[in-house]
């Protein structure tokens, strides 16, 4: 999609979330050759900026900075790790591109703001907490950073970033530990429904 | 004199500063088993703060600082010392505190974070590229831009 979209003012950025940075991403990298703009971001400033818990996440950014629509962690039921190259969420994204504030699929800023992310104070102290814990992972001391990393999940156990950092870390801890979890809210979604319209309006 | 020569106290004198993903060290600090003092020279380095006659101020958002001692502002010996933690408190922000290691790790100003929550305004940030070569948002200004972060885990 975005080979048809990068022509019409509009660029796609990617955000690679990992603290291990180029080492943990490269492979991934380099599978697709890439046009659009890929960071990385080992700190999850984004995630932290943003307030979003999961990954992966969409923001949609219009020419004046202005945010129009946001997705936390998103997969499509039917299609895991493709929501955001789905059908649906790609042509909402052309339809947006091709008609900005006319197109269907942006949100008001109501919208928006009642999909922020609202800290409570526990919350706003896990993310000062966990970037303790990445500053001692940065210095060598994994063992203390653990601790703040747990910490961290014990403020906000939503943030599921936090989880899937820190379980990645251990070599096969990551499938079962994801597992166990993803089991414990039952039938409450994992992501957040991409809330796309049904049908798209008659143009 | 004796106290402030042992290890313990040596190393409580240094502190490092974790803010806004940014690492900043401040080589000198008030003693203090709870709270951060700096030198009022080290504020806008460590926090973006700046003082000035409206007091402690980011941007025109401004806490005032009474004249003479206060929680904080106080002279010791003719040294003036800021207190970096008691500022937070005033303004809702949170902390998190390694006081062994002397390593404060600071949550984010509310006060500066109102165009985003209120606004809808996407907040810019600076990361590097895969050659290293730093991209902000802002970059793209003027341009639709769809963010889409991801993990590998």
């Amino acid at each position: 999609v975005y080979d048809t979209l990068k022509g019409q003012n509009f660029e796609l950025i990617t955000v690679a979330q990992d603290m291990l940075g180029e080492k943990a991403t490269a492979q991934w990298h380099d599978r697709a050759k890439l046009t659009y703009t890929t960071l990385i971001d080992v700190h999850h400033r984004v995630s932290s900026l943003y307030n979003l818990v999961n990954v992966p996440a969409g923001v949609w950014v219009n020419e004046q900075g202005q945010i129009r629509r946001i997705n936390h962690g998103t997969f499509s039921p039917a299609y895991p790790n493709t929501a955001y190259n789905g059908a649906g969420y790609a042509a909402a994204l052309t339809d947006w591109v091709k008609n900005s504030d006319r197109s269907p699929f942006i949100w008001s800023a109501d919208e928006v703001r009642a999909h922020i992310r609202r800290r409570t104070d526990d919350q706003a102290l896990s993310v000062p907490t966990f970037k303790l814990g990445l500053y001692f992972f940065g210095k060598g001391d994994e063992t203390l950073a653990r601790q703040y990393w747990e910490q961290a999940q014990k403020l906000d156990p939503d943030n599921w970033s936090f989880h899937r950092q820190d379980w990645n870390l251990t070599e096969g801890l990551a499938g079962p530990k994801f597992n166990e979890k993803r089991k414990g809210i039952g039938n409450e979604p994992y992501y957040e429904p991409l809330g796309l319209p049904a049908a798209r309006p008659p143009n | 004199v004796a106290a402030a020569l042992t290890p313990a106290a040596a190393r409580a004198q240094a502190a490092t500063v974790l803010y806004d993903d940014r690492v900043i060290s401040v080589e000198r600090t008030l003693a203090d088993p709870n709270d951060l003092w700096i030198p009022p020279a080290d504020l806008q380095r460590v926090n973006g703060f700046v003082l000035g006659p409206r007091g402690a101020c980011l941007k025109d958002d401004c806490t005032p600082v009474p004249q003479g001692d206060s929680k904080l502002r106080v002279t010791r010996g003719g040294q003036t010392w800021f207190n970096v933690t008691e500022l937070a408190r005033q303004i809702g922000q949170v902390f998190v505190a390694d006081y062994d290691r002397g390593v404060w790790s600071f949550g984010e100003v509310p006060a500066a974070r109102q165009d985003f929550v209120q606004g809808v305004m996407a907040p810019d940030f600076e990361l590097p590229n895969r050659e290293g070569k730093p991209v902000k948002l802002s970059d793209f200004r003027g341009k639709k831009v769809l963010i889409i972060t991801w993990a590998s885990w």
